[in-house]
């Protein structure tokens, strides 16, 4: 008899239905608001990638060993360098890498010996042509300035 | 003692090239065990071969009987799961692919491996009647390396389409190549890189 | 010979495209109808098709790594276990103890992650359209973690031959031990949406019974074997990774319809969440790395290595020439032949039973291609 009743009176739904009304409530609201609220990322994401600089000279920590290139599964990472006659080592002069091919592994990062490259909190990467997903030693020094928009 | 001025040095004689080094093998030692005097006792002597390799056992025997001994595992050993059918190709060799079935006994909780050497445009026997799980596998086979397998009962492409020609994992093709005929036919563009 | 006209009642094809709501992703299943009954099925894949035991032949061991994470996508962390195992094995070696139980914690949130997404998109698949948002609610904190711990959220590369990249982070130990005790309760919350739920029951219910017999026969694994009343999980069969240290359930059901399988995946998140518990109790100190080489270059041999991922038992068979490059890495995927068995499932059902079906299997394509 219980069961016929349940069974009757939709109790099995109503037990979904309420799982549903209990959470409506505004305090178990999930969702961010991009991008007005931008989401908090970890310090160890793997997004796009830097050069960095030396805090203090202001020159390039790369000294342009060519071990991420070799790293690199995909094979777009490209480095040249010269040799300074002064000091007698190499240094950096271009150092292109192709964001639209990466798969953001972070091999390169963890083969570089000087902390020059890094793959820093970066995502919003998007360009409007492929051209413009190479990047040259410029934009990977100053990083990718993405539009702020007033929301 | 005659006082010899020592002989003016001969020119070396060329060195012969080393000898090539032979191709390293892999450092197999011989299984025996109670399955493996069953199986001589069923098949007879030198009709297979047993090896462990970390630990693995595997079997190396010849296609022709491959059937038969997948058949006496799965009713008399209890080797009833077919876990995978693949294959290695070794183009050097005259027989240059390596057949591979792995079979799991869920009573024993072992695994052995079959190993066979097929030839190019030698067809291999199909263990679909005995494991249905091979059909699938064995389309994989004959797709990505172009083994045939006579009573397969539905042997064509599975991951690459229907029309495609050339057997992608083998040694000669190319990580680049694609049947450029296809491509342009279906697709519209000249290349699919 | 009677002319067959437009009105004629026999046999119908209707293709279930690749480009499907319901198909989890790009499969082609042509369906031979009879009225709404599928007298057959023909599945075509190949679609997600991406060479990756072709690129692995030009890859070094450490470059491939990454790949493997997009063969299961929805499970990454499984795929890099199971990759790392089977060179650790060519290379006779083993991840430290630290390494080993970091590794079983994130690889259990892994399972606990995938099984979420396909409770979601199972539920959703059949009509039910709440429990995916609840469900992805939970997944994100986990990804979270993985975010904290790796860099990344889905493909995460997360173990390295021989061990761990990286220490795990402060915090790691309490935000692990926060989310088993906040999770339990959200797998009760799922099971009143759905288990009593007269809805749920009766699509799932005698829904694509495959018994123990023809599981083995098509070598199907992981929850659609345990739910045919075979009570075998590789954790327990042939522990790696010291899971023989950890106390938990192999569930198991008896019937072999959706509905177990249904069952048992609830289960598995609780025995995970289980598992968890007890391997961040105590995690031992000591180094995340073994002792390998730089370079990797395993004498010349081959291995075969399976672990029980998600979805099934993922096995990679890798081959290798002595070289640094593997000379054929080949990947058992666990949802290729679970899915040969989808034609046995569906013969006499209805086309609504071969979308709960396909969801019930847990296929991702990308393994299924790869």
């Amino acid at each position: 008899m219980p069961q016929l009743l349940k069974k009757i009176f939709l109790v099995d739904l109503f037990q979904g239905l309420w799982v549903t009304f209990r959470n409506q409530n505004p305090k178990r609201i999930y969702t961010e608001q991009y991008p007005a609220q931008r989401p908090a990322v970890a310090e160890r994401f793997r997004g796009a990638p830097r050069l960095n600089l030396n805090p203090e000279t202001g020159e390039t920590l790369c000294m342009a060993c060519n071990m991420c290139a070799l790293a690199c599964p995909e094979n777009l990472i490209v480095v040249t360098s010269q040799r300074n006659e002064q000091t007698k080592k190499k240094e950096l002069v271009t150092f292109t890498f192709d964001t639209s091919r990466c798969m953001f592994c972070g091999l390169c990062e963890e083969a570089c010996p000087t902390d020059a490259l890094e793959l820093s909190q970066d995502f919003e990467l998007a360009t409007y042509t492929r051209e413009g997903q190479i990047w040259d030693r410029k934009m990977l020094e100053e990083g990718p300035k993405p539009t702020r928009y007033k929301c | 003692m005659a006082d010899e001025k020592p002989a003016p040095p001969k020119p070396a004689p060329p060195k012969a090239a080393p000898p090539p080094k032979p191709p390293a093998v892999m450092a197999a030692t011989p299984w025996e065990d109670n399955l493996t005097r069953e199986l001589t006792d069923r098949f007879g002597d030198g009709a297979c071969e047993f090896r462990t390799y970390l630990g693995q056992n595997f079997i190396l025997v010849k296609p022709d009987m491959v059937v038969g001994l997948i058949e006496y595992l799965k009713m008399g050993a209890g080797f009833d799961y077919l876990v995978d059918i693949t294959a290695v190709d070794w183009p050097e060799r005259a027989e240059r692919f390596d057949l591979v079935y792995i079979l799991y006994s869920f009573s024993r909780n072992a695994r052995v491996r079959i190993k066979t050497q097929i030839a190019e445009g030698q067809r291999a026997a199909s263990v679909v009647p005995v494991h249905p799980t091979a059909n699938w596998l064995e389309r994989e086979v004959f797709d990505m390396f172009g083994i045939g397998f006579t009573g397969h009962p539905d042997l064509r492409r599975i991951l690459m389409p229907d029309e495609w020609q050339g057997h992608p994992l083998r040694k000669d093709y190319s990580i680049l190549g694609q049947d450029q005929r296809w491509v342009e036919e279906n697709l519209g563009v000249e290349s699919g890189q | 010979m009677p002319e067959t006209t437009f009105l004629d009642s026999t046999e119908l094809v209707l293709n279930m495209g690749p480009q499907h709501p319901s198909t989890h992703g790009v499969l082609r299943v042509i369906l031979k109808l009879d009225g709404e009954k599928v007298m057959g099925t023909d599945c075509v894949i190949g679609y997600l098709h991406r060479g990756v035991e072709k690129i692995a032949e030009a890859r070094t061991y450490t470059q491939f790594n990454p790949y493997v994470d997009r063969l299961d996508y929805v499970a990454a962390v499984s795929n890099g276990l199971g990759y790392c195992l089977a060179v650790e094995k060519l290379l006779n070696t083993e991840a430290p103890p630290r390494a080993q139980v970091v590794r079983v914690i994130l690889t259990e949130l892994n399972r606990i992650a995938s099984h979420l997404l396909w409770l979601g998109t199972h539920a959703l698949d059949i009509g039910a359209v709440t429990p995916v948002f609840y469900c992805f609610r939970e997944r994100e904190e986990i990804l979270k973690i993985f975010e904290k711990y790796c860099g990344a959220r889905l493909t995460t590369h997360a173990f390295r031959i021989g061990g761990l990249q990286y220490e795990t982070y402060d915090g790691f130990e309490d935000e692990v031990k926060a989310f088993c005790d906040m999770f339990p309760p959200k797998v009760d919350e799922y099971e009143e949406l759905l288990t009593q739920n007269r809805i749920w029951v009766k699509r799932l219910k005698d829904v694509g019974i495959l018994n123990a017999e023809d599981c083995k026969r098509y070598g199907v694994t992981g929850p659609v074997l345990r739910a045919a009343g075979v009570d075998w999980d590789l954790r327990k069969a042939q522990p790696y990774s010291g899971y023989e240290k950890y106390d938990f359930l192999i569930p198991t059901r008896q019937n072999g319809d959706t509905y177990d399988r249904y069952m048992i995946r609830m289960e598995e998140m609780r025995q995970a969440t289980r598992i968890i518990r007890q391997a961040v109790e105590g995690i031992p100190d000591g180094p995340i790395m073994a002792k390998v080489p730089k370079v990797i270059k395993p004498p010349v041999g081959e291995a075969y290595v399976s672990i029980e991922a998600p979805k099934g038992e993922l096995g990679y068979y890798i081959v290798s020439d002595g070289s640094t490059q593997p000379y054929r890495v080949r990947v058992r995927p666990p949802s290729f032949v679970n899915l040969q068995a989808l034609d046995r499932m569906v013969r006499g059902a209805l086309i609504a039973d071969v979308v709960a079906v396909i969801g019930t299997l847990d296929i991702v394509l990308g393994e299924v291609d790869r």
